[in-house]
């Protein structure tokens, strides 16, 4: 106990110093007056920044897009729960998952987490509802709920989307009145065993195979060779009961392709069913909450009727039936429950993207580095244009990713048979390219936070290897680019095969002339939305062309197109990229559409134009290709680091006087994301937060020094009330209550 | 100070007694529960502003005369008042939001004494104080769906700060509290018994510096322990989780009925009787009051509140406050007839407008007076 004190004392009179400043160096000022120390001074951005210039709860609705309140609800859900961790620091509620657990308790707590949702209703209709409007439901709480924790989104997604999907897409109505209403009440545990160890991206190669036996009227599963063992499977490891088999049909001696079956993998107890081996895949270095296991099926047999037999079936005589003939085609088929789960991690991408620049913003408006002379204050990391043009462009691109993701959804909604290949491809494009940007963003953001972008709890740097995940699984990335480029590529051949129009993709634009642009590009027209699609338009047109012509050449020299291509890949490449940039261009430029002058299309305007112009100063295909002249280059990336700014200075102090316009714009654009977010953990918690926000009614008497008591009677006061302050504040970090509780005022 | 039409008003509605550093406040209306009328806000409010600027005031301390501390706003007055015009009714919740704020946000220590009854506004007038003594015979509620209102004066700011769904319970049912519930849940701060009332107000009156822990000390050595009754909806707060957690107040009603027919508790199918009593416009509103109150600072769920209570006294979307004050207050029938008559009948859309601004060039939204000194925790109290 003595000790305790005597650091809680020697604590204080390092705070008291602070505020006494009695020390003869640097201040010669007034010998008593109280001047908190910077180091003291932390207040929350809000606080000291001016009001926003926009209103937040609209850019909220803009950027969640639909189902706020829903949202909101499952926020709440969360916060009143003691399964989510949830810690009080005055009126505000934090959540976030305990990451100093183990694997196992992780797992553990993730199952617990689930069955706390379910017991309040939030997957309500998520299987058995139907239409865009339970869609969108399910859609904005799984963005909710990736938001607390990956591991707790992808174990709900591998439940409901995949084994649920599947059964939905696949399965007919025999299998719809057996297991839907099931899964949705959790009453069975699904998973998802396509992968194996041999092949996960080209799943027609997996080596799985099923036969049927017509004696018993029964489909036997068999694990061949140790490259066919299913792996990576979700939820395998400790919980689920059933499973989707993906396998190689054989039937009477001839392979009929993949199709999908339903095998029980452990009865209701937990104990695994005979036949089926698993195995536990181990610790990863991220979404340790998810049991990911390894599966083998030793002749398990199964009822003929656990065929998926929405596409192909088996008579009980042992015959093969199928309405669609063209194995390629059926095997596509196949393949749509995997389309919603691009769309949620592109989405969710977006979401965690969130987080780090809301966190590593609001951290540089209170971090302080460097003075540029003697006795000045330091200067916040956000006023330096260097951290600008780190964090506010990654900014610009989150906004405009958020719009395409709403926009992807939208479609995805609203779905219909001839939009498949569309969904297809803007899906494939949007995931490949919002979670590559949110790894991306998430590092600059780790770093912009310095040290305290290290700690678990500040989420950031965690997140990186909680979402690293996001560019491999439901489609390696590049895997996913290679397929839009050559859907771009089919579709450029069809049009001139055909000698049709382009429609659908945004492919319009090759209807028409080539775009000119102007050979001066100033700082107007950079801003102009019609010049920067006029850009993007015409660096996707001409990559396009220049593909098509090299693939051709390859196949008059007698070569496959599948060998043009992969011969072709930076190319590829670059035309995967054209495409995703302008498709998210062009949602940008809709979204900003919908919006009613006034200062909120203001700033999506100066947004939507960083995004453009960053994304020119970027990538390199712009010059390599001469889209760009050099002077033009050159403009673009004058307008990119100083936005708002017309007069030159190089001055560092006039220099952000000059900016202060367009950076208070910038600066506000967090709160829009704060408020979408509703995250509530920030950086600083322990360090800042815990004791200079607790003292902060303290200083904040007398050193608001308007009309204040003749200072001489107020130091003793405040010194002796500091220090109770903050004794209390340590007995509450000692005792672990919040501060207010501690100090013994409620 | 007096300036609208409502009657009896007497400067003796609020008394003050001056200690040495020590203002008491006592609500004296007691024939009318200490209904606060429009004196009295306008005092109140002149007071804890003076008071605030004065450095010879540390604390402030607030009880009732007679049986209640404070039964709330009078709406009977109100509600007449604003039949003819409801500008005049608004100017009245104006005041008395801005008075919950300033409480709400006070720098100084506010001991409220709640020795009887304390709703509606009574509650608004205590609970954003940093103290808030209870005792044997203090019974708390929230009434206003039963009253085609909702609970304003800030309470979707406390209420849903309330462990679990618990606010939700209590905003949306009017449920009614004791003193041990009170305290339990958070709601008090202290329960002291009524008989020791005299020896602590003596007590703190000799206060000479606002040190907060040093009061919480006084009222701590007067405080008893008392003993949460067998009864108490309090215990089954799984049931009232797993049940007001529900998205909508359709879900939450039929969770309700889920619950009573596993089980009959008493107090489960007083919940939903009194659900079914309430306006059902009220319960939407309500609900979603409290919602959003959980993402708010009470600043914001004030602005909220004003928005809400302007559209319920002028009476264009619905005119369940009307309404309700008849069949409560004045023909004491009980028996409202709301309209719309039934939970589905209340679409979202209908709930939106209610938290949309007042189309009407003159009105705008509660201005805050700005508090200079506001810290970034002074707000919570709860």
């Amino acid at each position: 106990m003595a000790s305790q004190y005597d650091r809680v004392s020697f604590r204080t009179q390092v705070l008291t110093r602070h505020l006494r400043s009695p020390s003869p160096s640097p201040p010669p000022a007034l010998p008593d007056s109280l001047s908190s120390s910077p180091c003291l001074s932390y207040s929350p951005p809000e606080l000291s920044e001016p009001p926003f210039v926009f209103d937040t709860k609209l850019m909220r609705s803009l950027l969640d897009g639909h189902n706020i309140q829903d949202r909101d609800w499952l926020f709440n859900l969360m916060m009143q729960s003691n399964l989510f961790n949830p810690r009080k620091l005055g009126h505000r509620t934090f959540v976030s998952p305990d990451h100093n657990q183990s694997m196992e308790q992780e797992r553990a707590m993730t199952m617990k987490r689930i069955e706390y949702l379910l017991d309040r209703g939030v997957y309500k209709g998520w299987i058995t509802g139907n239409g865009a409007e339970a869609e969108l439901r399910k859609l904005a709480l799984n963005e909710v709920i990736s938001l607390y924790d990956h591991s707790l989104a992808i174990k709900l997604g591998v439940h409901f989307s995949l084994w649920g999907g599947a059964i939905q897409f696949f399965g007919t109505k025999r299998h719809h009145e057996k297991w839907l209403q099931i899964t949705e009440e959790y009453g069975i545990k699904g998973c998802f065993a396509m992968t194996e160890l041999g092949h996960g991206s080209n799943v027609r190669g997996i080596e799985t195979i099923t036969t049927y036996d017509s004696t018993s009227r029964e489909f036997v599963i068999c694990t061949p060779c140790e490259s066919a063992q299913k792996y990576w499977i979700g939820g395998a490891a400790n919980h689920a009961t059933h499973t989707i088999v993906f396998s190689q049909l054989n039937i009477n001696g001839k392979n009929q392709g993949v199709h999908a079956f339903i095998a029980q993998i452990r009865d209701a107890d937990g104990n695994i069913c005979p036949n089926i081996r698993i195995a536990d895949c181990g610790h990863k270095i991220g979404l340790n909450g998810v049991d990911n296991g390894r599966i083998w099926f030793d002749n398990v047999r199964i009822p003929r009727e656990n065929l998926l037999n929405s596409v192909a079936d088996v008579s009980p005589d042992g015959q093969y039936l199928s309405v669609i003939s063209d194995p390629d085609q059926r095997f596509a088929a196949f393949l749509a429950p995997l389309t919603f789960g691009r769309i949620t991690i592109a989405v969710c991408a977006v979401y965690s993207s969130k987080v780090g620049l809301a966190t590593a913003i609001r951290y540089s408006l209170s971090r302080r580095a460097f003075s540029l002379a003697a006795n000045e204050p330091e200067i916040l990391l956000l006023d330096y244009p260097s951290h600008q043009h780190r964090l506010l462009p990654l900014l610009a691109k989150t906004y405009a990713m958020s719009f395409a993701g709403n926009y992807l959804k939208s479609i995805y909604v609203q779905r219909t048979p001839e939009m498949n290949k569309t969904i297809h491809v803007v899906s494939s494009a949007f995931k490949a390219t919002l979670t590559w940007h949110n790894m991306r963003t998430l590092q600059e953001c780790r770093e912009a936070c310095g040290g305290q972008g290290l700690k678990t709890e500040n989420l950031v740097g965690h997140f990186k290897s909680e979402y690293d995940v996001q560019s491999t699984f439901e489609g390696d990335n590049n895997v996913l680019m290679q397929q839009v480029s050559k859907a771009l590529l089919a579709e450029y051949v069809a049009a001139k095969k055909q000698k049709k129009s382009f429609k659908g993709l945004w492919l319009e634009h090759m209807n028409g002339s080539s775009p000119v642009i102007p050979s001066q590009l100033t700082s107007s027209n950079l801003r102009c939305s019609s010049i920067q699609a006029d850009i993007f338009c015409l660096r996707e047109r001409d990559l396009l062309e220049h593909f098509v012509s090299e693939i051709s050449a390859h196949q008059k020299q007698g070569r496959s197109k599948e060998y043009a291509s992969v011969m072709n890949y930076q190319l590829a490449e670059d035309l995967g990229r054209a495409f995703a940039d302008k498709a998210i261009l062009l949602t940008f430029i809709e979204t900003e559409a919908k919006v009613s002058n006034g200062p909120l299309k203001n700033v999506l305007g100066l947004l939507r134009s960083l995004y453009a112009l960053t994304i020119l100063e970027e990538d390199a295909s712009f010059l390599r290709y001469g889209y760009l002249s050099r002077e033009n280059a050159a403009s673009v990336r004058q307008e990119v680091s100083e936005p708002g700014s017309s007069g030159q200075s190089s001055d560092l102090f006039s220099h952000s006087a000059v900016t202060s316009a367009s950076l208070r714009l910038f600066v506000i654009l967090p709160w829009g994301i704060v408020a979408t977010v509703h995250h509530p953990r920030r950086l600083l918690r322990q360090t800042l937060l815990k004791l200079s926000l607790s003292l902060q009614p303290l200083l904040h008497l007398p050193a608001a020094a308007q009309p204040p008591l003749p200072s001489s009677s107020v130091t003793p006061l405040v010194t002796r009330r500091l220090i109770s302050s903050v004794s209390s504040a340590f007995k509450a970090t000692f005792t672990g209550h919040n501060f207010e509780d501690a100090s013994g005022m409620s | 100070m007096p300036s609208s039409s409502s009657t009896n008003e007497a400067p003796d509605q609020v008394l003050v007694e001056g200690h040495l550093f020590v203002r008491k406040i006592v609500l004296n209306r007691p024939m009318q529960l200490n209904a606060l009328s429009n004196y009295m806000i306008s005092r109140l409010l002149e007071l804890f502003i003076g008071y605030e600027e004065d450095p010879d005031v540390k604390l402030i301390i607030l009880k009732g005369n007679g049986r209640a501390f404070c039964a709330g706003g009078d709406v009977a007055a109100v509600a007449c008042d604003s039949e003819g015009n409801w500008r005049l009714g608004a100017k009245y919740f104006w005041k008395e939001y801005t008075l919950n704020y300033i409480m709400a946000t006070y720098s100084k220590p506010q001991v409220s004494i709640i020795n009887g009854i304390v709703m509606g506004g009574g509650a608004g007038a205590s609970i954003h104080g940093r103290f808030r003594v209870v005792t044997e015979n203090t019974v708390f509620a929230m009434p206003e769906t039963a009253l085609g209102l909702y609970p304003d004066v800030g309470a979707s700011y406390y209420l849903s700060r309330l462990p679990g769904f618990f606010g939700e319970y209590l905003g949306l049912t009017g449920t009614r509290l004791d003193g041990a519930e009170m305290l339990t849940c958070g709601l008090a701060t202290h329960f002291v018994d009524s008989m020791k009332l005299p020896l602590l107000e003596e007590a703190l009156c000799k206060i000479n510096c606002y040190d907060f822990s040093n009061i919480s000390l006084i009222i701590e050595n007067h405080a008893d322990q008392p003993k949460l009754k067998e009864k108490s909806s309090y215990h089954r707060l799984d049931v009232i989780n797993r049940c007001f957690s529900h998205r909508t107040v359709e879900e939450i009603l039929s969770a309700l009925e889920q619950e009573s027919a596993k089980k009959n508790d008493d107090w489960i199918s007083a919940a939903i009787q009194s659900l079914n009593k309430a306006s059902p416009t009220s319960l939407k509103i309500s609900l979603r009051l409290i919602r959003e109150g959980r993402l708010q600072g009470v600043g914001q769920c004030l602005v909220c509140d004003y928005r809400m209570t302007c559209h319920a006294i002028r009476g264009e979307i619905n005119r369940d406050f009307f309404e309700g004050n008849r069949a409560i207050l004045v023909d004491k029938d009980k028996n409202p007839k709301w309209k719309p008559s039934s939970l589905d009948q209340v679409s979202d859309s209908m709930v939106d407008r209610f938290f949309s601004r007042i189309d009407d060039e003159d009105w705008e939204d509660l201005k805050l007076p700005p508090r200079s000194n506001l810290p970034a925790l002074a707000i919570a109290k709860l």
